[in-house]
């Protein structure tokens, strides 16, 4: 048993919050002072578009099933020329916690994250979004991606149009 | 040794090798030993280091599912076999009777097998099965319906493929517009037959198929067009991918986002199992349930896209009274005082009771008890006369000759006496197709061009002769017909002489009563110690047995109509059933029930009973409550519910997103299942364990209602019900000689008043048309398609001319079609009527 | 107007002046323990309501006065109820007998600056803590929580445990005023403070204060990444409001007590002697909020070894050797 130690132990640490009492805090105040979120921060999400300007989400619900608080709800619905598209699309961003598990989920690069941040509101309505508050114009992250031209159903082409496609073939030709 | 068996082989002695001498030794065996020392054969194999015993003649693949060991594959089907296409189900067999690498489809589980599902041989094997199948696979499961249920998904991540390594470009296909239940998206298939072995093989369609060779393999139908077969959306189920998905409820929901149970499809007598699965408050697709007992594992298309009354716009889900909206509580409490008012002031006879073959079994016992606590005998369960006392004749008469699906099958002779199976009872034809499949052989004889999915026999006879050739083939007294009738008949008591499983089917809508009891009793007469001759007889709803049960010796509904004209009912109460429409005379009961004093319904559909109601009670849907049926064999199958009921988002919100308000209770949501309300009515404040428990105790001829449990094969009633009171002896229609003779029939669409409220069925609903043979057709100067109006004493009506060379001459059809001019064409009676071409104006 | 009158008015208004005071101060020793502590973490601590955050315990009043008073099913409610102002009860009687400055000469009339100046005035505050005891284990006992309950039972063995050395501490104290009454305590350090002359006892006595009131780092019984809030889990509103309060009056107690016995009271030169008594409390609080932010947590096992095993020793062979040196010097 050192004594001297545990003396020493005993009031070194008062020697030292004493020193921190005369610090400046590094508290950042909020309102008043604000701070640049990094580019990948997690926070409102949105609807992005494709390059073309279409809309980007096929209603796959693949983010709302991700959602680990279900804070995600939307109806598919068909487009004329066979577009699968989401005919109402909601999150309540008073359940979601931006764990950012629907833009990982999304296929199509659709759902994103961006870094506003400031999102509260005292009316819970204002926080449950509709398509037509969640959807952007613009491509957000990935500045190329349009999912149909890779689906390889011909939506966006022609059936067999896609680069990586032969054109459609004749079940009833005689060619073995 | 051998030496007895010298054989001489083109001239040269035949040297027995050491295999043949092995063979002829075990035939020597098998035949020296009796048939009773063999012993039923129970092959024990190790599969994964765990032992398994299977009955003989399972294969390896079903075998490992007994140990809960899933093998990957895509063409085996329990119902469909085995072929061993698709490869994927490759086990490394290491030791025992067969060795290497095999399809575990097959290969038969035998003694001292050893197999190993994980082997690196056969996981490989699978891997590059599976990438095979992939190589042209689009990447579209995002926008793909079956995602979330999709085999090959499963089989995808199960067989160890994840990064694609084909570079190069991928096949398309075009697809074809199959009709209104079934989509199309070719570019996914991966050529694993299952669509065409269910069609094709299973359900006997023709008219689908397979085109190409290599990779050009396209399913599909030789040109665009509705697919015919009555059991097409059985190749949704089968397709292991989204080539063929559902398209009423394309992009509706995601598997995982679908509330789905177990559930008796409520459209038929046959009492199906099936797996209803809703979102958002409606009911969005049915999936074939399994029993083996029953369906099987397929379903027919009116019960697989006949779910959509439940969610119907009109559906009336507000509890009324006299017009006006007021609380379930409230409505039940009037119906109560309303209807002990009417009973003490008039007697207890002066209320009738009408329940219906689509309220649960449940609802049945407690309308049956509504009833004596009332004192009322007036108590009927279904508003047809002729399906009352057919339905109630078999529930009498029923013993050991009932026959459940499963048994039909198996059967080797099946006669359909004036039964329509794709009209009345659709699971019913496909069944007979498989008997026909294991040999077996059908007769039909019916006025009606019997449609079937099979090779049968047809007799064409009128109507009222069908109890007549019955009794005859009871007696085996053929003397009374005429000689081409004769021949077809002498066959066939040839052939009833050697059948070993003979099954005779009627329906309700032809044989009535006393058809049934001709039925019931040339299967007793043809019955002999060595084999019985069974009986299957299709009712009108899912519970018409049910309620014959409890029926007893009542009136029927004509009676009671009678009864009303005078004055004597003054009360009726409606359980689910529509006396205006669904009376054998709709123009006499719309004329009679409008002297009732009280008119309380019970409805989960916007009838006419519903509409005019004095105090009317909103029920619960199939999918929407549990409950149980008894179905045409007796048998008592439980089901649960899916969804609460409420107005559908879709609805609610129009197409949009929901609103944006919220309530504290859901819109629509009054609508509680018929046996909670009658129970609340009768103050049994009971769930349903104690309702049935207490039903137990009060009918002790229902033992075992209370150990029932959905997704069973249920069980059969032993209980039998009354004959119904003796019927007024008809006159014969007498044709006069200007007339024709009209009868009525279910048709395969547009019969049925709940598949008639299912939008995806009601699209299919033909124009109103009439049936008769070509020849009549000539003589009445009418040709096939062409418009003609049809005269009947309810007046005129525009129908178009449909021919079949397998009707009876003599005599036109016309089927029932709700919501058209040919609503009030009640099947079960036969009518005068003209029918002339249409002159063109 | 008789004497008794104006005894009874004079009591009154000392009652109400030391009710004021203590529960101002109490409040606003909240906040400056947030503050300090803030600081001490380099955060600013409350600063939103009002100036520098001067409004802040007026809103956690209010706040707590309007939440809601949730009692837990199967508990026992009277008992409950009563737990807490059991507390705060015992710990603002221990005021009666501090006297906070020398007796006041008004009118001709000598008023004691101490609302009752008892001749046992120190076994009266051991009484009073010991009551204490009562808030703690009744409040965790009839809380039906575990948490509550193993918060209990720590409490109440290191009440009791504590309560030895600390009132083994104090015989020196007692010995050299020959005296157990408060106020001639405060005499007798007119020319050195008690600290000086017994220092031991001094540092025996604020180790076992410490452990008495449950103050960080001793406060084990709430323990709050252990047994969530201890006794008090499940107390909310202003039932958990009069346990905060307790605790902060407590605050004062101790530094009023600490100032009595080894600070020498109001004793001091220059300023008047409230002042000096006010600031010496102040100070002593202050030692004990930064303690707070400086001293981890023992074991709870390690507490009542030190306890039984170090300082009741301690203590009572500081006692023998003042004894033997007072006894020497006097003769």
């Amino acid at each position: 048993m050192n004594l001297w130690r545990d003396i020493k132990g005993t009031l070194q640490p008062f020697w030292i919050t004493l020193g921190y009492l005369f610090k400046k805090p590094v508290t950042i105040q909020y309102p008043e002072e604000k701070r640049t979120p990094p580019p990948r921060y997690r926070a409102r999400i949105v609807l992005t578009r494709n390059p073309d300007g279409t809309e980007r989400c096929v209603a796959c619900q693949l983010c709302s099933a991700a959602c680990p608080v279900d804070c995600i709800s939307m109806q598919a619905a068909e487009d004329d020329d066979g577009r699968r598209y989401a005919s109402w699309f909601r999150i309540n961003f008073a359940r979601c916690i931006f764990c950012g598990l629907c833009a990982e989920a999304c296929p199509t690069m659709a759902i994103q994250t961006t870094p506003d941040y400031e999102i509260c509101n005292r009316d819970v309505l204002k926080l449950v979004q509709e398509k037509e508050d969640l959807l952007i114009d613009g491509c957000g992250k990935d500045t190329e991606y349009n999912y149909y031209e890779h689906s390889g159903i011909g939506v966006a082409n022609e059936r067999g149009g896609n680069e990586d496609e032969y054109g459609p073939v004749d079940p009833k030709a005689l060619v073995p | 040794m051998f030496q007895f068996l010298r054989l001489e082989y083109k001239g040269l002695p035949y040297r027995w090798t050491q295999h043949d001498k092995r063979i002829v030794f075990y035939v020597f065996l098998r035949v020296s030993v009796p048939p009773w020392r063999i012993d039923l054969k129970m092959p024990k194999l190790t599969i994964d280091n765990l032992e398994v015993t299977v009955p003989d003649g399972t294969n390896v693949l079903e075998a490992a599912r007994e140990l809960d060991i899933v093998i990957p594959h895509f063409c085996y089907h329990e119902a469909l076999g085995s072929v061993g296409s698709c490869r994927l189900c490759a086990m490394m067999f290491v030791d025992g009777p067969v060795k290497g690498l095999q399809m575990a489809c097959m290969v038969q589980a035998q003694d001292g097998m050893v197999v190993s599902s994980t082997d690196p041989d056969a996981m490989e094997l699978r891997e590059h099965v599976i990438e095979w199948a992939m190589t042209n696979h689009p990447h579209d499961c995002p926008v793909c319906d079956e995602g979330g249920e999709c085999q090959l998904q499963e089989m995808t991540v199960a067989g160890g493929h994840g990064v694609r390594r084909y570079r190069g470009k991928k096949c398309t296909f075009t697809n074809q517009d199959l009709g209104p239940f079934v989509q199309q998206e070719m570019n996914r298939c991966i050529t694993c037959y299952r669509c065409v072995r269910t069609y094709r093989d299973y359900c006997g369609g023709t008219d689908y198929g397979v085109f190409g060779s290599r990779n050009r393999i396209q399913y599909g139908r030789f040109q665009d067009g509705a697919l015919e077969s009555p059991f097409s959306g059985n190749i949704i189920d089968a397709c292991p991918t989204g080539v063929l998905t559902s398209k009423p409820f394309r992009f509706k929901t995601r598997l995982w986002d679908l509330q789905e149970g177990p559930s008796i499809c409520p459209h038929c007598s046959l009492g199906c199992a099936t797996i209803p699965g809703g979102r958002y408050r409606e009911i969005q697709r049915v999936k074939a349930g399994i029993n083996r007992e029953t369906n099987g594992f397929f379903i027919c298309d009116r019960g697989r896209f006949g779910y959509d009354h439940a969610n119907h716009p009109e559906r009336p889900r507000q509890a009324r009274l006299d017009g006006q909206p007021v609380t379930v509580d409230a409505a039940l409490l009037a119906a109560r005082e309303q209807v002990a008012a009417i009973a003490s002031k008039h007697g207890p006879d002066s209320v009738a009771f009408l329940g219906s073959p689509r309220s649960s079994f449940e609802a049945s016992v407690l309308l049956h008890d509504w009833a004596k606590a009332t004192g009322s005998l007036q108590l009927v369960y279904e508003a047809h006369q002729g399906r009352d006392r057919a339905a109630r004749t078999l529930a009498a008469r029923l013993g050991k000759q009932v026959r459940s699906q499963e048994e039909l099958r198996q059967s080797d002779l099946v006669i359909l006496f004036g039964a329509d199976p794709l009209a009345e009872g659709p699971m019913l034809a496909l069944a007979i197709r498989q008997a026909v499949r294991n040999g077996g052989k059908v007769v039909v004889i019916d006025p009606r061009p019997v449609a079937l999915p099979c090779v049968a026999k047809h007799l064409p006879l009128p109507p009222e002769r069908l109890s007549e050739v019955l009794m005859a083939l009871g007696k085996n007294d053929l003397n009374a017909f005429e000689a081409d009738e004769r021949s077809l008949l002498e066959s066939l008591v040839e052939q009833l002489k050697v059948a070993q499983r003979p099954v005779l089917i009627g329906g309700a809508d032809l044989l009535g009563g006393q058809g049934v009891q001709a039925l019931c009793s040339a299967a007793e007469q043809l019955s002999s110690e060595q084999r019985s001759v069974g009986v299957i007889t299709m009712l009108a709803g899912p519970n018409s047995y049910g309620g014959a049960l409890l029926s007893g010796h009542g009136p029927d509904f004509d009676s009671v109509l009678d009864a009303v004209q005078e004055g004597t009912v003054r009360a009726l109460v409606c359980l689910e059933s529509d006396p205006f429409r669904e009376a054998r005379d709709p123009a006499r009961a719309q004329a009679a029930l409008g002297h009732l004093e009280l008119l309380v319904s019970f409805d989960s559909t916007a009838n006419l009973a519903a509409q005019r109601a004095d105090i009317f009670l909103p029920t619960r849907a199939n999918a929407e409550m549990a409950g149980s049926y008894v179905n045409n064999e007796g048998r008592l199958q439980a089901f649960l519910p899916v969804i609460d009921p409420g107005v559908p988002i879709r609805e609610t919100g129009a197409g949009n997103h929901p609103p944006r308000e919220f309530f504290q209770t859901t819109p629509g949501s009054a609508p509680e299942a018929d046996w909670l309300l009658l129970a609340g009515l009768l103050d049994r404040k009971l769930n349903l364990v104690e309702l049935r428990e207490s039903i137990e105790r009060d009918h002790p001829q229902f033992a075992g209602l209370s150990s029932i449990t959905a997704e069973t094969t249920g069980v059969r009633l032993t209980a039998r019900g009354d004959l119904p009171p003796a019927e007024e002896q008809e006159l014969p229609h007498a044709a006069t000689a200007e007339a024709l003779t009209l009868m009525a029939i279910t048709g395969q669409v547009g019969s049925r008043w709940l598949a008639h409220l299912s939008s995806p069925l009601a699209a299919t609903e033909p124009q109103p048309y009439v049936l008769l043979h070509p020849e009549l057709a000539a003589e009445l100067n009418l040709a096939t398609d062409e418009r003609a109006r049809l005269t009947t004493h309810f007046g005129h009506c525009h129908v178009i001319i449909r021919t079949d060379e397998k009707m009876l001459k003599g005599l036109v059809m016309v089927p029932q079609l709700w919501d058209t001019a040919l609503e009030g064409m009640v099947p079960g009676g036969l009518l005068d009527c003209r029918l002339e071409k249409e002159v063109q104006r | 107007m008789n004497d008794l009158l104006i005894s009874l008015i004079l009591i009154l208004v000392k009652l109400g002046l030391i009710f004021g005071v203590v529960l101002s101060m109490a409040a606003y020793l909240v906040l400056a323990e947030r503050k300090i502590l803030g600081r001490m973490q380099m955060r600013y601590g409350p600063n939103r309501i009002g100036p520098g955050g001067m409004i802040q315990p007026l809103c956690d009043v209010i706040k707590l006065i309007t939440k809601e008073d949730f009692v837990p099913a199967r508990a026992d409610k009277w008992i409950f109820l009563f737990a807490p102002g059991l507390t705060a009860l015992t710990a603002l009687l221990s005021f009666a007998v501090v006297p906070f400055s020398p007796p006041l000469t008004l009118f001709g009339r000598e008023i004691p600056m101490v609302v009752c100046d008892l001749n046992i005035g120190l076994l009266y505050l051991f009484g009073l803590s010991s009551l204490a005891v009562y808030g703690v284990v009744l409040g965790g006992w009839a809380s039906n929580s575990k948490y509550s309950l193993l918060g209990a039972m720590r409490g109440l063995a290191q009440m009791l445990s504590y309560e030895l050395s600390l009132g083994l501490a104090l015989v020196p104290v007692v010995m050299t005023a020959k005296s157990f009454s408060l106020t001639e305590i405060v005499m007798a350090q007119s020319t050195w403070p008690n600290m000086l002359q017994h220092p031991l006892a001094f540092i025996i006595f604020m180790v076992s204060i410490t452990a008495e009131s449950k103050r960080t780092p001793f406060d084990m019984p709430e323990a709050e990444n252990e047994i969530v809030a201890g006794f008090h889990t499940e107390y909310s509103g202003m039932r958990f409001g009069l346990f905060f309060v307790g605790e902060y009056i407590n605050l004062i107690v101790i530094g009023a007590m600490t100032t009595v016995f080894f600070l020498g009271g109001w004793n001091g030169p220059f300023l008047p002697p409230v002042v000096w008594f006010v600031g010496k409390v102040l100070f002593v609080a202050f030692l004990f909020i930064w303690a707070r932010g400086s001293m981890p947590r023992p074991r709870y096992d390690q507490l009542l070894r030190f306890g039984w095993k170090v300082l009741i020793p301690l203590a009572l062979l500081n006692v023998v050797i003042t004894g033997a040196i007072r006894l020497a010097m006097n003769g």
